[in-house]
């Protein structure tokens, strides 16, 4: 008798926390279905997605807003406008600007890593989340070194040991070599990412900024091919320099 | 159909142009539009840009064969737009912003077809500003 009391207080209990804990994920997922999940629990954000198309990280726009007035430095401010061009040059485009493109992007997630191939030059970027810290001796990396934990639904992304070789935006904004890059992903919903990255680089600014955006599942997309070498004909031709 | 394009439309003058694969600043200007009427006589469709080459005339009367810039076969064919949708031989009307040095470039925005079919197949001017 006393066990079937047990039970059945537990069921009560059940019947009162399930509606509850499906209200609270309601309250913070707008869609009515729920995230997908791994078969570890961790949120899944698998999927090809279509980030926002971001030419300038200072600037508002669709699905993105932007961080304001960067706070340059005087090695920022004689950097700008650089004239030399990675992407324009079939180069890597750099870690922040291959997300910045109007591409869009695979996620593949696995319990050890989570990968993301870029539409964008045809280029992908590991982000072990193995609980192993930054590569040492990092040789400057075109795309940095990423290492990634689960805060709860959100991945944090923490990327150093850039050369400078590249820019942050097709605008031109310039990065250094002290660039350390944190960005966040988690999955609202079904079918969108809320993401956010920070810029931190003492030589080029002059404090963290800030750009957040969201990211929307495109499940009948699959990335293309892109060969930027086969007919660059704006550097070939002798376009831009 | 032609509301659509009047948003986009609407989004081309608005926004400030700009390249995914390189800078636009860098290469076009948009004080600078060009409206050329002719024909198609090349098609490179090809990453990082398509390219479309109209043999025919530009608002001053000037006539010569001029080259557009579009976006990549990729965002292309997420548009609708393959291989095939605009031909060598075709009549067409094609917009976009020249270059800074004057020469014979500019990066597309849109054709039009002589039934009044618009596509936008440049890189500017699009709903995410591609």
């Amino acid at each position: 008798m006393k066990r079937v009391s047990i039970w059945t207080g537990v069921l009560a209990l059940a019947t009162v926390l399930i509606p509850l804990s499906a209200a609270a994920q309601n309250a913070t997922a707008p869609a009515a279905t729920a995230i997908p999940r791994m078969p570890d629990g961790k949120a899944d954000l698998s999927g090809v997605w279509e980030p926002p198309f971001v030419n300038d990280m200072s600037k508002n726009g669709k699905n993105q807003q932007g961080a304001g007035p960067l706070p340059y430095t005087e090695w920022a401010k004689a950097h700008l406008g650089d004239p030399s061009d990675s992407q324009a040059h079939c180069l890597p485009p750099g870690y922040t600007r291959a997300l910045n493109a109007p591409f869009p992007i695979e996620i593949l997630q696995r319990p050890d890593r989570v990968v993301i191939l870029y539409e964008n030059n045809n280029i992908f970027h590991v982000i072990f989340t193995d609980g192993r810290g930054h590569a040492k001796d990092l040789d400057p990396l075109w795309a940095g070194n990423s290492i990634g934990k689960w805060d709860g639904d959100t991945l944090e992304v923490d990327t150093i040991g850039f050369n400078e070789k590249t820019v942050l935006d097709t605008r031109g904004d310039p990065h250094s070599d002290q660039l350390h890059v944190i960005e966040h992903f988690r999955r609202t919903d079904a079918t969108h990412i809320a993401y956010d990255v920070t810029i931190e680089d003492p030589k080029a600014y002059t404090r963290p900024w800030k750009n957040v955006r969201t990211f929307t599942l495109m499940p009948n997309w699959n990335l293309m091919e892109f060969s930027c070498e086969e007919n660059n004909k704006d550097v070939t031709e002798g376009h831009i320099k | 159909m032609k509301f659509t394009w009047a948003i986009w439309a609407g989004l081309a003058l608005a926004a400030l142009p700009a390249l995914g694969h390189h800078s636009f600043a860098s290469e076009f200007d948009t004080t600078k539009p060009i409206t050329v009427t002719g024909a198609i006589t090349k098609v490179e469709w090809t990453n990082p840009h398509t390219w479309f080459y109209v043999e025919g005339k530009d608002e001053t009367g000037k006539q010569t064969t001029w080259s557009f810039e579009g976006a990549a076969p990729s965002l292309l064919i997420r548009r609708g737009i393959i291989k095939t949708t605009l031909k060598v031989g075709d009549s067409v009307v094609i917009e976009g912003f020249r270059a800074k040095d004057a020469s014979t470039v500019s990066s597309s925005t849109f054709v039009t077809f002589p039934d009044g079919k618009k596509l936008r197949i440049g890189v500017v001017g699009g709903p995410s500003d591609e």
